[in-house]
């Protein structure tokens, strides 16, 4: 007798969303099926377990929008983390390189640019995830303290970098109109 | 034949394949019109520019629409994975798309089966899942700018923002990240790491420093890393080794941002106006390529 053989769809996503019972686990897996992101629950190793037995693996780029959606759905989680080097945080220092009418500031791998005086944000340079490109077009010409938050409009890890570049020009922006 | 794949962010915009074409700060293929600004369009708006210079064929570009969701994204995978060994490209360039680790180690198999391999370039997110998967030293070359360096230094870091502080931190010290990330077997055959000072590094060796001219404020400018990326694929497939290309495009693009008198307000599609005149002033004298139609 012959058994057809399904094609397993292979998925390695680089990050756990981490629970501290099992129903959220299975809700948040649910949810973020329904809005195609490719998740799996899986067993979280002993050093990343917060109380339950069940994680859901995502694709560590989505973070951003997976929180957003969790946050959405009420979804109750305690927390994200990488698999690799699960000791490992997220960069918080951002770098300002002042150019005499303009200031830039780098978080991680990306850059926000923006006008002394006017506060306007002239350029954003950086990244490789496929919201990014959106995210230059949403802010140029945008003062600092108007524009959207790339924490609110994008999906990937990019674009929270350049939402913690866009934070600390809001803060100098206020701070002194300007560096 | 030139490939570069990579999305594009226009909402819903299918998966578009053909030779790409430009008129004034616009790109258009298979009746597609695509911003040249920061990310694939920048990219290839360079390679497009050095191609139209050489008088070679215009680059083929695979490309989709995606706004960080993912979905071109995976049709450009899925169409690469199927397609790659037919379509026969002699240097594929991959570029902006959401990394994904299964996916990319699927285009690598599918790069292994083809005749004859394609001279394989990443840059951007393409690069971030090739490290990511562990498959950094399948590539051929990959230009990340000093940060995307300490990812690649960052032996468990499977996104520049999950970098260790340590290792972020050192971005001052070029030469050890350089040597951190060959070490860990992250990194491509060439890297060109894009900066105050640009490094061409061929098989964890530094072989090449371009400074001159040092023109700071392209930094801050968006798509000024992806057009070096653009120009090292279009000479790579116009026959010169990757490490050549690479000093050319790094001279190169610091010259068009001087000729252009740029600002951090100036947009990268006016760098890229100059590059013909660059290459008219410049190359022979950088490369001793000094005739058109592809290098002897």
């Amino acid at each position: 007798m012959a058994f057809l053989k399904r094609k397993k769809e292979s998925f390695e996503g680089g990050g756990l969303v981490l629970f501290d019972a099992v129903q959220p686990a299975m809700k948040a897996e649910k949810v973020l099926k329904q809005a195609d992101y490719k998740v799996r629950l899986v067993a979280p190793p002993p050093e990343l377990r917060k109380g339950c037995d069940l994680a859901v693996e995502i694709n560590l780029v989505e973070q951003p929008g997976i929180e957003r959606l969790l946050k959405q759905s009420a979804v109750a989680y305690v927390e994200i983390r990488p698999l690799k080097g699960s000791d490992a945080g997220i960069l918080e220092i951002v770098r300002v390189t002042d150019f005499g009418d303009w200031v830039m500031v780098k978080a991680a791998n990306m850059k926000l640019t923006y006008e002394k005086e006017s506060g306007k944000i002239v350029n954003t340079s950086g990244g490789g995830c496929p919201d990014i490109p959106v995210m230059h077009a949403e802010l140029l010409d945008k003062r600092v303290d108007e524009a959207p938050r790339p924490r609110d409009i994008g999906y990937t890890l990019c674009s929270l970098m350049l939402d913690r570049a866009l934070e600390e020009c809001q803060s100098l922006w206020k701070g002194g109109k300007g560096a | 034949m030139m490939l570069i794949a990579g999305t594009v962010p226009i909402k819903d915009m299918p998966l578009t394949y053909g030779k790409v074409s430009s008129v004034g700060d616009y790109l258009f293929v298979g009746g597609q019109r695509i911003p040249c600004t920061q990310g694939t369009g920048a990219m290839v708006s360079a390679a497009l520019a050095t191609t139209a210079y050489l008088k070679l064929e215009p680059p083929q570009v695979l490309l989709a629409g995606d706004i960080g969701q993912g979905k071109g994204s995976r049709e450009i995978y899925e169409y690469l994975i199927e397609n790659v060994a037919e379509l026969a490209p002699q240097v594929l360039a991959l570029h902006y798309w959401l990394p994904d680790m299964a996916q990319t180690r699927r285009l690598c198999a599918a790069i292994e089966k083809c005749a004859r391999r394609p001279v394989l370039i990443a840059d951007a997110a393409s690069m971030y899942s090739a490290k990511a998967a562990g498959l950094a030293p399948f590539f051929d070359v990959f230009t990340p700018d000093a940060a995307e360096m300490a990812f690649l230094a960052d032996p468990d870091a499977t996104h520049p923002a999950y970098v260790r502080f340590m290792i972020y931190n050192d971005m001052e010290h070029m030469p050890e990240l350089i040597k951190a990330a060959y070490q860990h077997k992250n990194a491509a055959r060439l890297i060109v790491v894009k900066g105050a000072v640009d490094y061409v590094v061929k098989d964890g060796e530094i072989v090449a420093t371009v400074t001159e001219p040092d023109v700071p404020m392209m930094e801050p400018i968006g798509g000024t890393g992806d057009t070096i990326t653009g120009i090292i694929s279009a000479f790579v497939s116009a026959g010169l080794e990757p490490h050549e290309a690479a000093v050319i495009a790094a001279r190169a693009n610091r010259m068009a941002g001087k000729m252009a008198e740029v600002t951090p307000a100036t947009r990268v599609s006016r760098v890229i106006a100059r590059f013909p005149e660059v290459f008219k002033k410049y190359l022979c004298e950088w490369s001793g390529v000094c005739t058109t139609g592809g290098v002897e």
